[in-house]
């Protein structure tokens, strides 16, 4: 994605102006005015705006719960927001983190319910619980692997290509649910594993509340990626390869192990959100669970500017939403998908920024225009 | 980049301040409401409440509800299994007399919740209780009973003598109810019914419910055989038989827990009718026990009943009207009884 930030050197006044304008002022105007845009809509399919809106945050910020609420809805969208923000960061569309997330989570539920009984012994937490952990890590990784190595060795777009693996991914979750992994007690009509073993469970922050420590760990793992992308070696090779492939190439930079390390690492940070799910909130997987996450990640990494610390922020927004949206349709009934509509309006505006730009008359900056790689990268 | 997160965070601040500002001089109505009133909420399952299906239904049965007690219904629908426990909290914590919860995932959640919120009612609907918890009923239906009025009718109405049934797997015992009720229905209507029923028992349980192809084939398969009823139950294995009926044109099809005039609308041409869970009185009537203060915990028995014939009216016969309603005033008096077995031997 964009590069501004990272390359603009911090010297005088006016280019830190700039900088601020590209990376805050845009997404948040955006979402102002989204949000203004979707009060209109509100009013026109007969709901009260401000009531919604009052309830959205107090369903999202009024208490103690309702924070906790909030931070909970975050949690996967931060890891899966990561996932598509640093393929981003290499150049790469990971359109993936769907199927990665659902996968991860599969492989995590099963470490967890499935493999005591496996080795007929319960295993102690401090083994299991990594176990699970990373287990869904690398189920994420290879998935990701996968679209990055057909690239790198084939030219097989990624695009094209994790969008497949979301299919693979959540039909082959879809038939494990359904069948061999299904919870064999004789009530359950549903698709979903057995609960995991105490063992594997992530306890949660504070008692009474759901927040739990997948919440903090997601913390850290975006300091971490921050860390990585522009502190380490292999991380400026990533956004090199980013930048300019070419260039990157003639650097003396592996382009190909780069690609597929890029892809590789967005898919264990993807499988990382499922697997957080499961071992720390919903003690099992069952079918409906994650239901586009891997999508909004995609509008997360956008309006976070692909920054790790942006991505933090824009999942907090997303998540406050999502947990708001229950309390908003409490009081006002009208339908949750409203929430969908504001978020597709900030995607819109903040990939089309000229239109923020035009009600805002914010110039645009002097610098040329920014270099995506389209379809032919 | 820390000067830049400062202004973002702070931007953010503002502009949630200025939303509250805005927001303040609303009136807050609904949560302000006399501590009298009678409340009932409702958490959908993942899904709508226009749905066409369980949660439509339950949404109808709420309002039902709202408007016989003079009470005031609201309605949360979730989004995402994780949130089971929370929009279940979200009417707990309002103090909410009566929580409907919609559908066989959100049981867990809602015994939960019936002891933390130990004011409310809750209404499981199609919950089946394993043990009965204090302040939790659940709607459970008699198989059996739809699918015996189903068998009657699709004896009425064979002219070959010859009806079938596709259904899922009988280890679950509510499909082992419809099937047998409906061979039990046409043998009671007309003694020398052929009655033949298929369970899908070949596959395994994640199959069993989602082979449409083989219950298409299955229910074309019999009317080859002579069949001219074709009674579908079980997911979408027993879609597909309706959708086999539609294809072949030359038989009558029967549908399961819903109206499926509305659900497979492929179908409608050859849709006699559907064995329905009637859960709008089912639900409607418990919320009536709560108010009245005679609820009770535990499984509740709703009603079952016939769908609407919509485009096959015209071809049913007054005499399988008789006969039907002769089955339906038995069951509800007693004294006809299925004599189905709760579950396989």
């Amino acid at each position: 994605m964009t590069s501004a930030e990272t390359s603009s050197p911090s010297g005088t006044a006016s280019t830190f102006w700039q900088a601020i304008t590209r990376t805050v002022l845009i997404p948040v105007l955006a979402v102002f005015t989204a949000l203004i845009i979707n009060a209109f809509i509100i009013r026109i399919s007969g709901g009260d705006p401000i009531l919604a809106y009052l309830g959205l945050w107090e369903g999202a910020f009024g208490s103690p719960k309702a924070i906790s609420e909030t931070l909970v809805w975050s949690t996967p969208y931060i890891y899966a927001g990561l996932a598509v923000a640093l393929a981003f960061k290499g150049g790469l569309f990971n359109i993936g983190a769907e199927g990665q997330l659902s996968f991860g989570a599969l492989v995590a539920a099963w470490i967890g319910f499935a493999l005591p009984k496996l080795l007929g012994t319960s295993l102690p937490w401090i083994v299991h619980l990594p176990l699970a952990l990373f287990g869904g890590i690398f189920a994420g990784a290879l998935w990701g692997a996968i679209p990055g190595w057909l690239k790198a060795r084939t030219g097989g777009h990624e695009v094209i290509n994790t969008i497949m693996m979301n299919y693979i991914a959540v039909l082959i979750t879809s038939f494990l649910l359904n069948g061999p992994f299904k919870d064999p007690n004789p009530f359950n009509v549903t698709a979903r594993t057995p609960s995991i073993a105490e063992s594997a469970r992530l306890t949660p922050l504070i008692e009474g509340f759901r927040v739990h420590w997948g919440t903090v760990l997601a913390l850290v793992v975006a300091f971490a990626v921050w860390w990585f992308l522009w502190k380490t070696t292999l991380g400026f090779e990533i956004r090199t390869v980013g930048a300019n492939p070419d260039a990157a190439k003639y650097a003396g930079i592996n382009v190909s192990r780069i690609i597929v390390l890029t892809m590789s690492l967005a898919g264990g940070l993807a499988g990382m959100a499922g697997a957080i799910e499961v071992i720390a909130l919903n003690y099992r997987q069952e079918l409906g669970f994650s239901v586009g996450y891997g999508f909004d990640a995609i509008a997360i990494a956008l309006l976070g500017r692909s920054h790790p610390f942006g991505v933090v922020l824009a999942a907090l927004l997303f998540g406050a939403m999502r947990s708001g949206a229950t309390r908003m349709q409490f009081l006002t009934q009208i339908p949750v998908d409203i929430i969908s509509v504001v978020q597709a309006l900030i995607l819109l505006l903040v990939a089309a920024e000229e239109i923020v730009r035009f009600i805002y008359r914010i110039k645009a900056p002097k610098e040329t225009v920014v270099l995506t790689r389209g379809w032919g990268g | 980049m820390k000067k830049n997160l400062f202004m973002l965070l702070s931007a953010l601040a503002i502009l949630s301040l200025a939303l509250a500002a805005c927001a303040t001089p609303a009136p807050v109505a609904p949560t302000a409401m006399p501590a009298k009133a009678f409340r009932i909420g409702l958490v959908t399952d993942v899904g709508k409440v226009d749905d066409k299906s369980f949660n439509q239904s339950a949404w109808e049965g709420a309002q039902c509800g709202a408007k016989e007690t003079g009470g005031t219904t609201k309605y949360i629908e979730t989004t995402d299994p994780k949130d089971y426990d929370k929009n279940i909290a979200q009417f707990g914590d309002e103090g909410y007399d009566v929580i409907v919860t919609v559908g066989f995932a959100l049981g867990e959640a809602t015994i939960k919740n019936a002891a933390k919120y130990t004011k409310a009612k809750f209404i499981g609907v199609d919950q089946f209780q394993e043990k009965p918890t204090a302040g939790v009923g659940g709607l459970i239906f008699p198989e059996d009973e739809a699918g015996f009025q189903a068998g009657v009718v699709a004896a009425m109405m064979s002219k070959t003598g010859q009806i079938g049934a596709v259904l899922g797997t009988d280890v679950v015992p509510p499909v082992w109810r419809f099937g047998e009720g409906y061979r039990a229905g046409a043998v009671w209507a007309k003694k020398d019914t052929k009655v033949n029923i298929v369970y899908h028992n070949d596959v395994g349980f994640d199959k069993t419910f989602t082979d449409p192809e083989w219950g298409k084939t299955t229910a074309l398969s019999m009317i080859d055989k002579g069949a001219d009823v074709i009674f579908g139950a079980g997911g979408k294995t027993g879609n597909g038989a309706l959708l086999g009926v539609a294809q072949s044109g030359k038989a009558l099809a029967i549908g399961v827990d819903t109206d499926q005039y509305l659900t497979v609308p492929e179908a409608k041409a050859v849709l006699l009718t559907s064995a329905m869970k009637l859960i709008v009185p089912g639900t409607c009537d418990m919320i009536k026990a709560v108010k009245a203060g005679t609820f009770k915990d535990g499984n509740i028995v709703g009603k079952v009943g016939l769908a609407p014939y919509h485009d096959t009216e015209s071809k049913v016969t007054a005499e399988a009207k008789a006969k039907l309603d002769e089955a339906m005033k038995g069951m509800a008096a007693g004294t006809l009884k299925t004599n189905v077995a709760p579950a396989k031997p």
